[in-house]
């Protein structure tokens, strides 16, 4: 089929004829019908999240956890009403868990009855306590620049070596470095440090809470060197670094998330229609929780938002759009098969199908 | 290209391709109740109504519209939407 169309990749007006894709034709393409088989078995995953602890070892600026009411709520350290929350949990369609904050690593106890029930998760950590290796969920430990940088915005010393020495080697453990306004450069002798030890390391970009006045959020500017750093970690470190080129277009756009993928969390989609605004949910510590309230990042300014976990359920969620020709297709996939090398066990990524960036569907590529 | 629209030809067809694409077992197109709720009663998300979307997209040549996944809850209705379009599409022409 070809049709008259009013607009290219770069959504700008154009009178030239494109080709319009059929999904079987792109699905022809060599090596792309094999990644869509692979990702494609994990359409399963249904993920919401828990608040473990809300105690903290350290306070960084930033932190969104200690942004609006989450953090008051009292935490309920009673196993029997955790194991019964998990039960309560699958027996609604819940397939995945998220672990998260404060500092997960400070109720080991409680992750452990998480993972017993479900065997399919994650924990997001500081990583300087261990999380005991029976828990075989996926490790996110965050990382906000080099040692002097977390011992100022971080208040912990020598933070880098010590999340090493508790995840060298680990299967289960990715390094998320966030990309705040003032950190960019860092990432270089970060990720070297990273790839000297082996680690696997993936990319998320600061994403201001509500209200925020510090000057960790990014610009214009600084996006755009955000973008070239993740572009030239990727080339210089393929088997360290989980990310492609598509990821890093999706999460340094001068729009953030929401506008460029219309987000589907129920703090910003009201309604209760198939999809992730119907199923998913975030626990407070009291295991109460708020559908007004409800994504993975809470009280994060949603005009700012980047955040690597809430792309890793937006972006994917948008499989239909990205459909429509081969290029954005195999970026998409990309996108796909990164997020499920960060999240999943025992997924391996492969190679990326594209080593260009695509824009996003109906955007231009900035 | 099928050119019969006639909705029961269209309820089997999409009832075929969710069989196949969602690896339904022990159903057959003959046996897929057109009204039973595709969510609530087969667990399928929107992912694999993405899926199902993009193969009738090819098959039937119309455009399926992302804001009407939630009008899409049972074989019945996507019949129904398909039959629509088919016939907005017909009208398109003979203009
Ligand atoms: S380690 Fe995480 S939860 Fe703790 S203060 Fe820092 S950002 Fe917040
Ligand atoms: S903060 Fe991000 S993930 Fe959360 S509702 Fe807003 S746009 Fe969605």
């Amino acid at each position: 089929m070809m049709s008259r169309i009013s607009g290219n990749q770069t959504g700008k007006e154009t009178n030239s004829f494109r080709k319009e894709w059929k999904f079987s034709e792109i699905l022809a393409e060599r090596g792309v019908r094999e990644r869509w088989e692979k990702v494609r078995k994990y359409f399963f995953l249904r993920e919401s999240t828990y608040d473990m602890s809300n105690r903290c070892n350290i306070r960084c600026e930033g932190c969104y956890y200690y942004e609006g009411d989450k953090q008051f709520a009292a935490e309920n350290k009673n196993p029997d009403s955790w194991r019964r929350l998990m039960q309560a949990e699958k027996a609604r369609g819940i397939t995945y868990v998220v672990l998260a904050g404060a500092e997960p690593s400070l109720a080991p106890d409680l992750c452990r009855i998480c993972f017993k029930e479900f065997p399919l998760g994650s924990i997001a950590t500081n990583g300087l306590k261990a999380i005991p290796a029976d828990i075989n969920f996926k490790i996110h430990i965050s990382v906000w620049g080099n040692d002097d940088t977390s011992a100022r915005v971080r208040s912990a010393k020598n933070m880098l070596i010590r999340q090493i020495e508790n995840y060298r080697g680990d299967p289960r453990a990715v390094f998320v470095y966030t990309f705040t306004s003032n950190n960019i450069d860092q990432v270089h002798e970060v990720a070297a440090i990273l790839a000297e030890h082996g680690c696997k390391l993936t990319f998320n970009v600061f994403s201001a809470p509500v209200g925020y006045r510090g000057d960790l959020r990014h610009t214009p500017e600084t996006l755009g060197e955000t973008r070239k750093a993740m572009m030239d970690l990727l080339t210089a470190y393929p088997g360290n670094v989980l990310f492609s080129p598509y990821n890093a277009v999706a999460h340094t756009h001068r729009k953030g998330l929401h506008d460029l993928y219309g987000c589907s969390y129920p703090r910003r989609n009201a309604s209760t229609d198939i999809g992730l605004g119907r199923s998913f949910r975030q626990y407070r510590t009291d295991l109460n929780w708020d559908r007004a309230a409800a994504c993975c990042v809470p009280d994060t300014d949603c005009d700012d938002c980047r955040h690597y976990a809430a792309g890793s359920a937006v972006v994917t969620a948008r499989m239909f759009r990205h459909a429509g020709d081969p290029q954005t297709f195999k970026s998409w996939l990309d996108y796909v098969d990164t997020y499920l090398s960060v999240w999943v066990m025992d997924y391996h990524k492969g190679a990326n199908l594209s080593d260009r960036m695509a824009a996003p569907p109906e955007n231009e590529i900035f | 290209m099928p050119m019969k629209t006639n909705i029961e030809e269209i309820i089997l067809h999409v009832a075929r391709v969710m069989i196949d694409e969602l690896k339904l077992e022990d159903i057959t197109p003959e046996g897929f109740d057109p009204d039973i709720d595709l969510v609530d009663e087969i667990g399928i998300d929107s992912m694999d109504l993405a899926t199902v979307a993009l193969v009738l997209r090819d098959h039937y040549a119309i455009r399926i519209e992302e804001d009407d996944y939630p009008k899409l809850t049972n074989v019945r209705l996507i019949a129904e939407y398909i039959e629509q379009k088919l016939s907005e599409k017909s009208v398109a022409a003979a203009n």
